[in-house]
């Protein structure tokens, strides 16, 4: 049976999903850029009007006001254009994306960009737990803390952390980078297969093999460049960590097998 | 008997080996900058000249396999290569992945990926496919 809200949005059994699959077509279009007022639509509703607009209607531009900390926004979009969100998003905003260049402009929930193939996300508050969970490719700035697990399974891309982050930060990470301008919680890169991490403050303890390194010039030129690109300033000084490679048990023969059993 | 296929490079999946592949000048003129959004190649940083058999390979993530790259490479030019010929690859919508779309993908979407900017979409006709003969379960 279904719900009824009491600004009239329809909710199907479970409470969790607008059943109509039309657009709303209240987005409010001049040229290229255009607007969504948040406030009265479902999850499903910003996102089919999101896709209408930008798939189908050339606008390269979107600025979604009233988000509402609603869970899901902008999800799935796999095209380049710029997003705004005005205010906070909830949780696994902006995941699976591939091209957009989104700002948010609030705070967000847990699993920010999970699975972003490409593009940029750049939060100007916090940002939940498991940030940037699986993270393929693209550069994801979080300008506050982030929570626990940022970056878990980590197989490409770029985090940069302004503030503070969680325990197991980096946790089984396979790739990419990590900049934590602040302090790290307990068992930083625990697991990590491959990757770096860099760490401004104190880091309460490493992970199972992670382990120092030493920063070299090519370090120096990408996080100074990643910092330019994003006018974050000037980088604090950064300890650089690596997997230790002491829990790798693999051998050569792993991608024949991988050819035997296709 | 159905041949077993044991190769997971492009060539395979596709049926057929690519122009660029094999022609460094088709993929010279790529502006990877223009192709990748923001600033700097952003995802493909993480993108590099691999080896598949012994052989010159780049990994296609949206089709998991690699695609095998049999001209000369420059010493030096190893990785700016191997996202050229990927590109090329990708906005001329070979990746064997992109080309499932049309037929398998189920919600409204841009058929090429963001590498092309006026790609058409496809996923909105989605229907299931159904095995002849088959039935489903009573229970």
């Amino acid at each position: 049976m279904a719900g009824l809200t009491k600004s009239g949005v329809i909710y199907d059994a479970r409470g969790l999903v607008e059943p109509d699959p039309e657009p709303p077509m209240t987005a409010e279009i001049d040229g290229e850029k255009a607007v969504i007022d948040a406030t009265d639509l479902t999850t499903r509703k910003i996102n089919l009007e999101l896709k209408r607009i930008v798939y189908d209607e050339g606008v390269n531009e979107v600025t979604i006001v009233n988000p509402g900390s609603k869970h899901s926004l902008g999800v799935g979009i796999l095209k380049r254009c710029k997003i705004t969100f005005e205010g906070s998003p909830g949780w696994y905003a902006c995941g699976l994306i591939d091209g957009p260049e989104v700002q948010i402009n609030g705070r967000v929930g847990w699993s920010l960009a999970e699975n972003m193939m490409s593009g940029s996300v750049v939060v100007e508050g916090p940002a939940g737990s498991l940030t940037g969970a699986a993270l393929r490719g693209g550069d994801l700035v979080i300008k506050g803390n982030v929570g626990a697990r940022t970056g878990i399974d980590q197989k490409g891309g770029t985090i940069i952390t302004l503030g503070n982050a969680g325990i197991n930060t980096g946790f089984m990470m396979q790739r990419g980078h990590q900049i934590i301008c602040g302090d790290a919680n307990d068992g930083l890169g625990d697991s990590m297969y491959d990757g770096f991490i860099y760490v401004g403050g104190k880091i309460a303890s490493l992970g199972v093999d992670c382990v120092p390194a030493e920063m070299d010039d090519s370090d120096h030129e990408f996080i100074n460049r990643k910092f330019e690109i994003y006018g974050l300033g000037t980088p604090p000084e950064l300890k650089k960590f690596e997997c230790g490679k002491v829990l790798h048990n693999y051998d050569a023969l792993e991608p024949s097998e991988r050819k035997l059993v296709l | 008997m159905a041949k077993k296929s044991v190769a997971i490079d492009a060539e395979e999946l596709a049926g057929r080996r690519f122009e660029y592949q094999e022609d460094r000048s088709l993929v010279e003129d790529l502006d990877l900058l223009e192709l990748t959004p923001g600033k700097d190649l952003n995802w493909l940083e993480d993108i590099h000249m691999l080896e598949e058999d012994g052989i010159p390979a780049v990994f296609d993530r949206y089709s998991n396999s690699f695609l095998r790259i049999y001209f000369e490479i420059p010493e030096g030019r190893e990785d700016e290569l191997a996202r050229k010929v990927l590109m090329k690859h990708l906005i001329s919508g070979n990746s064997y992945g992109i080309q499932l779309k049309e037929k398998h993908c189920k919600f409204h979407q841009v058929e090429l990926g963001p590498w092309v900017a006026d790609s058409r979409s496809v996923g909105d006709n989605y229907t299931a496919p159904v095995l002849e003969g088959w039935e489903a379960p009573t229970h």
